[in-house]
């Protein structure tokens, strides 16, 4: 087990559990414990008269505690690992023990069982006449929607800030409506736009152009090669079975989690990992979406390799993945990357030239640093080159003090000329942003 | 980028008003354009949109970074103090997160002594925290070592730490950051601070002189006296209503030598036979004599504001808090423990006591004080600082009780840390008012428990029901403050 401190801390669920966490790495509050190459186990003093048992999957990170907590992880699993990090020699390679054995044995059955489930037959016929009709539904809000943008770039764009809520909501519905949520989505991307910031205009045609793209694309779709179907379909909202997408083989590769970005949607958490194959070179994004309190069912910490193999989504620029299983966690080792921002350019090109739908994509690039251009902070390539940091950065002193004015490996997304740096190599030691 | 722009223009006007046309567009786009164009099957929002997304692309493809060869970034000098340790980031981390001043600064004075420095990727948080905590800033200047100095040029919100020299922020800043500058000057030299506001004396405005003048009571001394009188004759009032209170501070200056002269003509003692002249008493004598109107000038008031004090008394009384409490021994040719007891047997003379006490705390005598405080008559809390440290715990145990948090208010600000029996007993009485001593109370004076009070926290449970979880809960914060002290030391003393 590879994890530092703050990749721990990482998984707290709230600064509480991560203070409380800490209180209980201390040897004293620990009856016993133990670990063997799968689990880490022990059993912690509480206000009760039995101690909590605490047991954590170092394999695939996971934590079950015999607590009252609805936490998770909670402040004992938190603890444990803290302590095993801080003092891993006051754990004793032991016999696992019944209890832990008893779940360690359970999780891997479940495993088993995932892979092993067979699909009950399907009615071929219905399903071909739901997707017929729903294709129906998509197609006349796509109508609907082609209208609307037209008459936006017949009447000019000079008036779109003034624009009230119900003309934006009101086509948005009407996309839930033709059950093509994705098309929603985009809409409600519009109207993201900061019509006080100067360039909003630009920003506007970029998003109309690729609504207006996407849908002129989804009507010729028959025309295209299956990949940007699926990538057409998938923005436009249909979704992918993912069971039937798990049972594909997929990639294994020791993935290096480059960061996490987690944003609130309505009433939902929308988890973004980005993730590096160290020896296919593939970038992939693992999307994950839970409800508040609801446990996240997978667990990627920032700054570790996890060995993994991933299945990704059919893409003519294949990015997003599935996690389908997950071994072990490794060492930090060395990354390739881009030198600089010429080879991203001719990457983004590339990427472009299959998709013309892709929007921000990570990236690893070696010898950035950040300078200061016209008032904005860039990142700046041995060539001199640069390109912006994005407004939504707001670590910018964290990583101008790590640099102290030296070239850095940084990983980044982002696309055109705008990035987000997500974490950077120093001294050895990835150090998230 | 131009063909975008148009693009852009024609947007913002509509296709009703505006079309795009083919020299609008770069060469690259011209062909696209004309093929969108011949297509009669679209209308002109569609040849608009498709040339659009067709320029989008575009513009995504062909994209090259700035070339900027001017733009560059001076590199941070290499540091010469060594970085602190993993368990000590870590402490510093959990105590960060705490938001625990008092433990970051003794965190910091640790990492200080040790001559160690924090990781970069710290600093920033360190410089947040600095822009409000002006008192621990020079030791996070410190700890930040030459990449702090470095990263402070970019942010004008940390220019708390500046890397100019005193002097220049006394000619060029302004004047809160020349007080402080002055006042820093004058703890570490005080002639020097004398010079640089004689220098320029002449040249500051009624407001900045008094404000400067008032760093002078950092060591004020005869030496100040001469140039202090001369600034008697200022025009503005509030100048030299600090010049007198600077000048009623030194003991050789002329307003303070005048009041002497009063007194000692005013304060006498006088022996009187008793017990039809079987014997003899000394008793004291207190009656204004000699007394210059001109004095009246130096901020003495005429009446008396208390119905106790006769308007003469008053003026004894105003002119006792500005002389030495040693002139007493020299006038009466006696200890200080005797003249309190004249003073003490006369019913008149016992009302002067507290003019006293101001003296003696304004002159800073502990030898005073110390009598003061060992004759359980003329106890005050008050005089207390004045004493050494281990007889500041002796007295406060003895008067404890009946001055509890007036002698925890000053035992606070005390730097070495409290005896275990102080600690016990300051602790007893805490633990029975968790509101008055909240968290805010624990954490500023954590550098001062001993590490074994911890032991004993449960035995300080209340006896009222309703406060005992308040003392519980509160026992627990003081277990995980004085542990993160504990951990700090030994952090920095891992070999």
């Amino acid at each position: 087990m590879t994890l530092s401190e703050d990749q721990i801390l990482a998984l707290a669920p709230d600064d509480a559990s991560k203070k409380s966490g800490k209180d209980l790495a201390n040897p004293s509050k620990w009856v016993s414990k133990g670990i063997n190459e799968l689990a880490l186990w022990g059993e912690c003093q509480g206000s009760g008269s039995k101690p909590y048992q605490t047991q954590v999957d170092i394999i695939n990170i996971a934590f079950k505690c015999s607590c009252p907590s609805r936490k998770f992880p909670c402040k004992h699993g938190l603890g444990l690992l803290l302590l095993h990090v801080r003092q891993p020699q006051t754990f004793t390679r032991a016999e696992i023990p019944a209890w832990v054995a008893e779940w360690i044995n359970k999780r891997s059955e479940k495993e088993e069982q995932k892979t092993e489930k067979k699909d009950k037959p399907v009615d071929e016929a219905a399903q071909a006449k739901r997707q017929q009709a729903r294709e129906q539904k998509v197609n006349n809000g796509i109508d609907e929607l082609l209208v609307w943008i037209k008459d936006i770039i017949r009447n000019g764009i000079l008036n779109i800030p003034e624009k009230s809520a119900a003309f934006w909501d009101g086509m948005q519905k009407r996309m839930i409506d033709a059950q093509a949520p994705g098309l929603a989505g985009m809409i409600k991307e519009l109207t993201d736009i900061n019509f006080y910031k100067e360039g909003w205009q630009s920003k506007f045609i970029d998003q109309l152009a690729r609504i207006y793209l996407l849908v002129t694309a989804y009507k010729n779709i028959s025309t295209l090669n299956e990949d940007l179907q699926a990538d057409i379909k998938n923005l436009i909202g249909f979704t992918q079975n993912q069971d039937e997408l798990k049972s594909k083989d997929g990639i294994k590769d020791d993935w290096f989690v480059l960061g996490k970005q987690s944003t609130q949607e309505d009433q939902l958490t929308v988890e973004r990992n980005w993730l590096y194959g160290i020896n296919t070179k593939k970038y992939a994004l693992v999307l994950q979406f839970y409800v508040r309190n609801q446990l996240p069912t997978i667990t990627l910490t920032p700054g570790i390799i996890t060995s993994a193999e991933l299945v990704f989504f059919p893409s003519a620029s294949p990015l997003r993945a599935l996690l389908k299983q997950q071994f072990n966690s490794k060492e930090i080792t060395n990354v390739d990357g881009f030198q600089n921002w010429n080879e991203v350019a001719l990457e983004e090109t590339r990427l472009n030239q299959s998709n013309p739908f892709i929007n921000k994509y990570p990236f690893i690039v070696h010898r950035l640093k950040p300078v200061q251009y016209n008032n904005q902070w860039c990142l700046q390539d041995d060539e001199k080159r640069l390109m912006h940091i994005t407004d939504v950065f707001t670590n910018i002193w964290k990583l101008l003090s790590i640099s102290g004015g030296k070239a850095l490996s940084i990983s980044i997304t982002g696309k055109e000329n705008y990035y987000t740096p997500l974490g950077v190599w120093h001294n050895g030691e990835y150090k998230l942003l | 980028m131009e063909s975008w722009n148009n693009i852009i223009n024609t947007a913002l006007l509509g296709t009703d008003k505006k079309q795009l046309s083919n020299i609008e567009l770069s060469a690259d786009l011209n062909n696209v354009f004309e093929q969108i164009n011949r297509n009669d099957s679209l209308d002109k929002e569609d040849k608009f949109l498709q040339v659009t997304a067709v320029a989008f692309n575009y513009r995504q493809s062909g994209l090259t970074a700035l070339l900027q060869e001017s733009i560059t970034i001076k590199e941070t000098e290499p540091e010469t103090k060594t970085y602190c340790n993993t368990n000590a980031l870590h402490v510093l981390k959990d105590i960060l997160e705490q938001q625990n001043i008092p433990l970051l600064k003794f965190w910091l004075q640790h990492c200080d002594a040790q001559q160690q420095i924090v990781p970069p990727e710290i600093i920033p948080a360190l410089f947040d925290i600095a822009v409000a905590q002006k008192r621990i800033q020079q030791l996070i200047t410190s700890c930040c070592g030459k990449r702090g100095e470095w990263l402070k040029g970019f942010n004008t919100n940390w220019n708390f730490f500046t890397g100019e020299n005193d002097e220049d922020v006394w000619q060029n800043g302004t004047t809160d950051q020349r007080k402080i500058v002055l006042g820093k000057t004058r703890a570490a030299d005080a002639i020097k601070a004398r010079e640089w506001l004689q220098q320029t004396w002449q040249t500051e405005n009624a407001n900045t002189k008094a404000e400067l003048l008032k760093m002078f009571e950092v060591n004020l001394s005869s030496d100040d006296v001469t140039w202090l009188e001369s600034l008697q004759e200022e025009k503005s009032q509030k100048v030299k209503d600090v010049v007198f209170d600077l000048l009623k501070q030194i003991p050789d200056s002329s307003i303070v030598l005048n009041y002497w002269q009063v007194l000692q003509q005013s304060v006498v003692l006088k022996k009187e036979k008793a017990l039809l002249g079987m014997i003899s008493k000394t008793s004291l004598h207190v009656q204004l004599s000699g007394f210059d109107a001109a004095l009246f000038k130096t901020g003495i008031e005429k009446l008396s504001n208390t119905k106790d004090f006769s308007d003469d008394e008053f003026i004894i009384y105003q002119l006792m808090q500005f002389v030495l409490p040693h002139n007493w021994e020299l006038h009466f040719n006696n200890t200080p423990q005797q003249i309190i007891e004249y003073f003490i047997k006369d019913k008149t003379a016992k009302k002067f006591l507290p003019a006293f006490v101001n003296a003696i705390i304004r002159f800073k005598n502990s030898k005073w004080a110390l009598a003061f405080v060992e004759n359980h008559q003329t106890f005050n809390s008050s005089l207390i600082p004045l004493l050494q440290e281990k007889e500041q715990e002796k007295f406060s145990l003895q008067y404890f009780e009946s001055n509890a948090d007036h002698l925890i208010q000053i035992a606070v600000k005390r730097t070495t840390q409290w005896s275990f029996e102080f600690v016990n007993t300051v602790f007893r009485h805490t633990a029975k008012n968790t509101y008055q001593y909240n968290k805010i109370f624990y954490s500023e004076a954590i550098h001062l428990f001993p590490h074994a009070i911890v032991a004993e926290l449960e035995k300080f449970t209340p006896q009222e029901q309703y406060i005992q979880s308040s003392w519980s809960n509160m026992s627990e914060y003081i277990m995980k403050l004085v542990s993160l002290k504990l951990q700090t030391i030994q952090a920095f003393n891992l070999k």
